[in-house]
């Protein structure tokens, strides 16, 4: 085969031309740590890419919804704690001034303590957590408790998404849980009975009060088992969507990021054989019969 | 007496001849680097001998016999189809890799614009009157509308760009049409006053090249010397001396982008003429306009039509903060036409976020989030296409990808054969500076030769005039 000057000069134009493409291609996949910076480089793994970052949004969103969701719960699980608490220190009048060695103008004096109980209760119930009042149902932009007890909030479950198309009841019924909807009774009136027998040395009501505090004590009880089993729930959620998050982060990252000790050495191995595409060309320019005669 | 003279005279031929060979040397190295040249050479024939006497004939020096060229028409004819095929797929793959808005992990891309929507709906969905919720949503809404019209504009503007090289090779193609036109008729002429004009062939190769590489025609040589140009789906471009033209016009059913027509040699009216007609360059920027980025553009169409009807759908069957029915979410039109070049967030919407309809009942108005889940729940439904949105998104832009990939595989394939047909082809027609140092040395000799031969010559008439 003859081979002229212009295939010289073409090939060796050609062979450095691809030895710096490879090369530049490989210096940017080390230096950006991407594999892919277009569709055409991998289609397949291009799908992955969307699907998985949108699965990783998804996630991190859901344990998002669901971190504030098991703040309230947690926030509501305390306060029921606290109205236990204070359901309790009525218990405790209830035993003491139910006694005959107290005397009525005592009575009266504990009907001032319960009135207090009584209004730490409706502060608590209609506690707010980031703008919410989480007593409230559906109604969660008023408190949901007025001044005398009445519940205006609704029977209303919130519900939040622990898994894609999987939603867990967040909220609880303070309907239920303090005024007794659906055969308990109503934490609110018993606190309120209390201290009208006190104030009437009605010694058979204060007595007949203590049945009351049993049976919100154990409502109340019932109401925080229930936060505590649905934050059990977010919980396994949290971790669930953390691990879910993180797998498609990999898978992201299996699909799109460079492999640096593999792109190192292709890039090692590009400048080699550039530098020797180079050489070869200058070799060949080298040998002509206009030197020799 | 007469045979010297005839030695002077056969001598004076042979330094013609050899400094024709010196000369066409000289031609070919200084031609080395010229595209499409076929080297030259001088063909030395004996000049036919004289009679002197029975068994006795005398030479009568050398002569030119022609300055032919090497080619070789078993490659040559090979060539402008697989340049045209090169030319075809590269163009098309070029302009696909040139198209920047479907990259997978583009920066505020349709992917992260769709996924962070779906995150600000599910973060409204836990708290749903809350004001800082309801405007994220809002933003990220508007902000999936704007990524549907920025990718959409960056499809229409490649498209538009593919469009104007279009127009562009259709001028070029018409420039060199004209050109191996009026090449032929001189090289037609020439061939009649008894020349073989090597150097308008060359010219003539080099424009019916091009005319492979832009429209895919192919030359087709004819018994008076011309060369024909014929388009893959049999129209004839250069017929003889004569060439059609080329022209494009907007084709109103291809949102105005250009129609690539020709005027046949003899008419004098337009006809459209089909991509698969056409070759080349043409052929791959229509391909990459009209195939694999209009369908890209039609199925994120269809997604964001589909997208937004499913959305506003739900969105419409809750509850805003007022207690009022949901108004649609997003503003599309009646069709998938254009849907994500236009599609946009409800400016009531954008005045006021409390007509978020995130309840799904009017008592449930402010907190429950029953309408939120449900929209958010739309994440999964399968769009006309049987896919989720964010599946269908994946599959438009795997497919994208794919149509490219091939385009460059198919590229790289044909630029395999095609470079290694043009090296054969310059193996046997190109210029070897070294050969030409030697032919040039070897017509130099001749010629010292010769010259010597003449000197003799002289020297025996001087002999002979100087006899007594």
């Amino acid at each position: 085969m003859r081979v002229t000057e212009k295939m010289l000069f073409n090939t060796g134009q050609v062979q450095t031309a691809a030895a710096r493409e490879r090369l530049e291609k490989a210096m940017v996949e080390v230096s950006s740590g991407k594999r892919i910076t277009h569709a055409a480089d991998d289609p397949a793994g291009s799908g992955i890419i969307i699907t998985s970052k949108i699965s990783q949004q998804r996630y991190e969103a859901i344990q998002q919804a669901v971190g504030r969701s098991a703040d309230e719960l947690n926030t509501a699980e305390g306060v029921l704690g606290e109205v236990s608490n204070v359901m309790q220190r009525g218990r405790e009048l209830a035993m003491q001034l139910g006694s005959a060695q107290f005397s009525g103008p005592d009575r009266a004096t504990s009907a001032n303590e319960v009135d207090g109980l009584f209004n730490t209760v409706i502060g608590l119930m209609n506690t707010e957590v980031g703008g919410r009042y989480i007593f409230g149902g559906t109604q969660d932009d008023a408190p949901p408790f007025q001044a005398d007890g009445t519940y205006v909030g609704d029977a209303g479950i919130r519900q939040v998404e622990i898994a894609p198309g999987v939603l867990e009841p967040v909220s609880l019924r303070a309907d239920i849980a303090l005024k007794g909807v659906g055969g308990g009774v109503d934490v609110t009136q018993v606190l309120r009975d209390f201290a009208i027998a006190l104030r009437n040395n009605d010694v058979v009501g204060v007595q007949n009060a203590l049945d009351g505090f049993d049976k919100s004590l154990n409502q109340v009880s019932g109401a925080r088992k229930d936060a505590g089993a649905s934050l059990n729930i977010l919980q396994t959620s949290d971790q669930v969507s953390r691990l879910s998050r993180d797998q498609m982060k990999i898978q992201v990252a299996n699909v799109a990021e460079t492999d640096l000790p593999e792109a190192a050495s292709k890039m090692a191995l590009a400048n080699t054989a550039l530098e020797a595409a180079l050489a070869a060309t200058a070799s060949s320019f080298k040998m002509s019969l206009i030197d020799k005669l | 007496m007469a045979d010297l003279l005839a030695i002077l005279s056969q001598g004076a031929n042979g330094l013609a001849a050899h400094r024709a060979a010196a000369q066409t040397a000289a031609h070919n190295i200084q031609n080395v680097n010229t595209d499409g040249f076929s080297r030259q050479r001088v063909e030395l024939e004996a000049m036919p001998a004289e009679y002197l006497r029975t068994n006795a004939y005398a030479g009568m020096g050398v002569t030119i016999g022609g300055i032919t060229q090497s080619r070789d028409a078993f490659l040559e004819r090979q060539i402008p189809s697989s340049m045209a095929a090169n030319a075809q797929y590269s163009a098309e793959s070029q302009s696909l890799r040139a198209v920047v808005a479907l990259n997978p992990e583009a920066p505020g891309g349709l992917s992260d614009s769709l996924g962070n929507f779906y995150s600000d709906l599910r973060l409204l969905g836990q708290f749903p009157s809350q004001p800082g919720l309801r405007a994220a949503v809002v933003g990220s809404a508007r902000n999936l509308a704007y990524s549907f019209n920025r990718t959409s504009e960056g499809i229409a503007n490649a498209r538009a760009g593919i469009d104007a090289r279009v127009q562009s090779n259709v001028e070029e193609a018409n420039a060199l049409g004209e050109r191996v036109a009026l090449l032929n008729a001189q090289i037609v002429k020439s061939r009649s006053t008894g020349g073989e004009p090597n150097d308008l062939i060359d010219e003539r190769r080099n424009a019916s090249d091009r005319l492979s590489q832009l429209i895919g025609a192919t030359p087709v040589p004819d018994a008076d010397g011309n060369i024909n140009m014929a388009l893959p789906g049999g129209a004839v471009f250069v017929s003889g001396q004569k060439a059609a033209k080329l022209s494009t016009a907007p084709d109103p059913a291809n949102a105005g982008f250009s129609l690539v027509q020709i005027t046949k040699v003899g008419s004098l009216t337009p006809e459209s003429i089909s991509s698969a007609s056409l070759g080349g360059e043409v052929r791959g920027f229509i391909d990459a306009r009209d195939v694999t980025l209009k369908q890209t553009m039609d199925s994120l169409d269809t997604l964001a039509f589909d997208f937004a009807n499913v959305l506003n759908a739900q969105h419409q069957a809750g509850f805003d903060l007022n207690g009022n029915a949901g108004e649609p979410m997003f503003n599309v039109g009646a069709t998938s036409t254009g849907a994500a070049s236009t599609i946009s967030v409800n400016t009531n919407l954008i005045t006021d976020n409390k007509l978020l309809a995130t309840s799904s009942s009017v008592a449930g108005v402010p907190g429950d989030s029953g309408n939120a889940l449900a929209m958010i729940a739309t994440e999964r439904t399968p769009l006309s296409g049987g896919n989720n949105s964010a599946s269908t998104l994946a599959g438009i832009i795997s497919a994208f990808g794919s149509r490219t990939r091939e385009a460059g595989a198919r590229s790289e394939q044909e630029g395999a054969i095609a470079s290694n047909l043009q090296g054969l082809r310059e193996s046997v027609s190109g210029v070897s500076i070294d050969e030409e140092m030697i032919n040039m040395t070897k017509a130099q000799r001749a010629f010292d030769a010769v010259s010597k031969v003449i000197q003799t010559a002289d020297s025996m008439l001087d002999t002979l005039m100087n006899l007594r």
